[in-house]
C-alpha cells in the first residue's frame, strides 16, 4: 500500500515537472511581449492599461495567445508524463476548458484545475491504453477510441462534478464579500489579498476581481487599490526569493526569478504559476500570506487604484496614497520571500526527498 | 558491457547535459561501453538507434520529467534492467549510479 502511495507520488511529481517543463517557454513569451506592450500603455481610469500603438498592441496580442496556451500545454504534458502520446488530446483539451469560463456560473479553474485535469487525463488515457481488445478494435484504439472517451470522460467529471459546486461556492462567496462591505477596511484588504494569490486566475481570484470591480462601478476604490497591490506580490515576492535564498532553489528556478520580477512590476500575477507547479506546499501559503499583508495595508492606508490592472506601472492611476501603493506592495513582497525562506529547505535535502523510487529491483 | 540511457532535467539546460558527462565519463573510466541520448531544451540529441537498446546490458534513466520513446525500454523493464534516478543525483555521485545500474546486470 504505502509502496504503491510511493509511485504514485514519484510518477506525479515526475508529471507535474514535464507539465512545467514545456510551459516555462511559453510563460516566458507570454510575459515578454505583454510587459512591451503594456508598459508603453497609459493607466485609464475603469479600462486598465490602455495601448495605442497599433504595433506594441499586436505585441499584446502576441503575449496574451502565449498566456492562452500555457494551461493546456501544463495539462497536456502532465498527462504526457502519465500516459504518453494517447494523454496529449484529453490533456490539451480539457487544459483548455479550465483556462475559459464553463457552465452557466462561467467557472474558470485556471492552473489549479489545469493541474487535477492533466492528472486525470493521464490516469484515464493510461487505463484505456492498457486495455486488451480485439485487433479489429486496436487500430482504431489510438485515433479514436481513446481521445474521444478519455476527453469526454474528464470532461464530465470535471464539468459536473467540480464545475458545477465551485460556481456555487463562488455565488456563495461573493455574497459573503458584500455581507463585508462597510466593516472592517483591514479585513476586506486581507481576504482581497488573500483570494488574489490563491488560485492565480482560479475562481477565488476571479471572485476578488469581480468584487473589487463591481464596488468601482459604484465609486469605491480602496478595495481595487488593495487587490491591486496583491496581485504584484507573488511574482515579486518569489523573484526575490530567488535572489536572496539562493541555496533554495535550482539554477532553472534562479534564472526565471529574473522574468518573475518583470511580470511582477507589470502586475501579471501569472508570473509566479511555473514557480507553484512545483512546489504548491511551500509557495502557496507564502504568496497568500504576502499578498494579504500588502492587500491589508493597502486598505489600512487608503489606497485608492482608479484601474482594473496592477502592478507598479498603474502607479499614475493610483489617486490616493501612491507612496503607500508602492512601500506595501513591497512589504508584501518582503514577507513572501520571508516565509518562503522558512517554509522552504535547502535544495539538496529536498532534491534527495525528491528522487525517484529506491533501489527498486535487483533482480537482474 | 554496453549501457545505454537518457538525460533529461526539468528545463534541460545545464542538468541534462551534466549528467549525461557524468555517465559517459565514469564509464570510460571503467572501459564499459556508453551512450546516452539527451531530451534537453533543444529536443532528442544523440539519439539511441534500436539496435543499440537491443544490445545493451542495462539502461540508466537520469530524467526528472516524463520522455519521449519510453516505450522503447520496456523490454529492459519487464526483465528488471532499467535504473531510474534523478539526473542531479547522477551529477553528485556518478559512481554509485553507474555501480547500481552494474547491480542490475548481476
Amino acid at each position: 500500500m504505502s509502496d504503491s502511495m510511493k509511485t504514485i507520488g514519484a510518477d506525479l511529481l515526475k508529471a507535474f515537472n514535464t507539465g512545467v517543463s514545456y510551459m516555462m517557454p511559453i510563460v516566458v513569451v507570454g510575459g515578454v511581449f505583454l510587459a512591451l506592450s503594456l508598459a508603453s500603455g497609459d493607466a485609464t481610469a475603469g479600462e486598465g492599461m490602455v495601448v495605442t500603438n497599433p504595433f506594441l498592441k499586436n505585441l499584446g496580442d502576441i503575449g496574451m495567445a502565449g498566456f492562452a496556451m500555457m494551461i493546456p500545454v501544463l495539462s497536456g504534458y502532465i498527462a504526457y508524463s502519465l500516459a504518453g502520446k494517447p494523454g496529449l488530446t484529453p490533456g490539451f483539451v480539457t487544459g483548455y476548458l479550465a483556462s475559459v469560463p464553463i457552465g452557466e456560473n462561467h467557472v474558470q479553474t485556471g492552473f489549479l484545475g489545469a493541474m487535477l485535469l492533466g492528472i486525470l487525463s493521464g490516469y484515464v488515457a493510461r487505463w484505456l491504453k492498457k486495455k486488451k481488445v480485439s485487433p479489429t478494435l486496436m487500430a482504431i484504439m489510438p485515433i479514436l477510441v481513446i481521445p474521444i472517451l478519455a476527453t469526454f470522460t474528464v470532461s464530465m467529471i470535471y464539468i459536473y462534478l467540480l464545475v458545477t459546486p465551485i460556481g456555487f461556492f463562488m455565488q456563495w462567496l461573493i455574497g459573503a464579500l458584500s455581507g463585508l462591505q462597510g466593516g472592517s477596511a483591514l479585513l476586506i484588504g486581507i481576504i482581497v489579498g488573500a483570494m488574489a494569490a490563491f488560485d492565480m486566475g482560479g475562481p477565488i481570484n476571479k471572485t476578488a476581481t469581480g468584487f473589487t470591480l463591481a464596488l468601482m462601478a459604484e465609486g469605491i476604490y480602496g478595495p481595487n487599490g488593495a487587490y491591486r497591490i496583491a496581485v504584484a506580490i507573488p511574482p515579486l515576492g518569489l523573484a526575490l526569493s530567488t535572489f536572496i535564498s539562493r541555496k533554495k532553489w535550482e539554477a532553472a528556478d534562479r534564472n526565471m526569478g529574473v522574468s518573475a520580477a518583470f511580470m511582477g512590476l507589470i502586475g501579471i500575477t501569472e508570473g509566479a504559476i511555473p514557480f507553484a507547479v512545483k512546489g504548491l506546499k511551500t509557495v502557496l501559503p507564502s504568496i497568500i500570506i504576502g499578498s494579504a499583508v500588502g492587500a491589508g495595508l493597502g486598505m489600512l492606508h487608503g489606497v485608492e487604484c482608479m484601474v482594473p490592472h496592477g502592478g507598479l506601472i498603474v502607479l499614475p492611476a493610483v489617486n490616493q496614497a501612491p507612496f503607500w501603493y508602492a512601500v506595501d506592495m513591497l512589504i508584501g513582497t518582503v514577507v513572501t520571500a520571508g516565509c518562503l525562506h522558512v517554509l522552504r529547505p535547502d535544495i539538496k535535502q529536498s532534491e534527495e526527498q525528491a528522487a525517484c523510487p529506491a533501489p527498486s529491483s535487483q533482480a537482474g | 558491457m554496453k549501457i545505454v540511457g537518457v538525460a533529461a532535467c526539468i528545463t534541460g539546460v545545464a542538468h541534462t547535459y551534466m549528467a549525461q558527462e557524468a555517465i559517459e565519463q565514469e564509464c570510460k573510466k571503467r572501459g564499459i561501453d556508453c551512450k546516452v541520448e539527451t531530451q534537453g531544451g533543444m529536443g532528442i540529441e544523440n539519439e539511441l538507434e534500436e539496435e543499440e537498446v537491443n544490445a545493451a546490458d542495462a539502461v540508466i534513466l537520469a530524467v526528472a520529467i516524463g520522455i519521449e520513446g519510453e516505450d522503447r525500454f520496456e523490454e529492459k523493464e519487464e526483465e528488471g534492467r532499467v535504473l531510474t534516478m534523478n539526473p542531479s543525483e547522477v551529477i553528485r555521485n556518478p559512481e554509485a549510479a553507474v555501480d547500481r545500474v552494474l547491480a542490475l546486470v548481476g
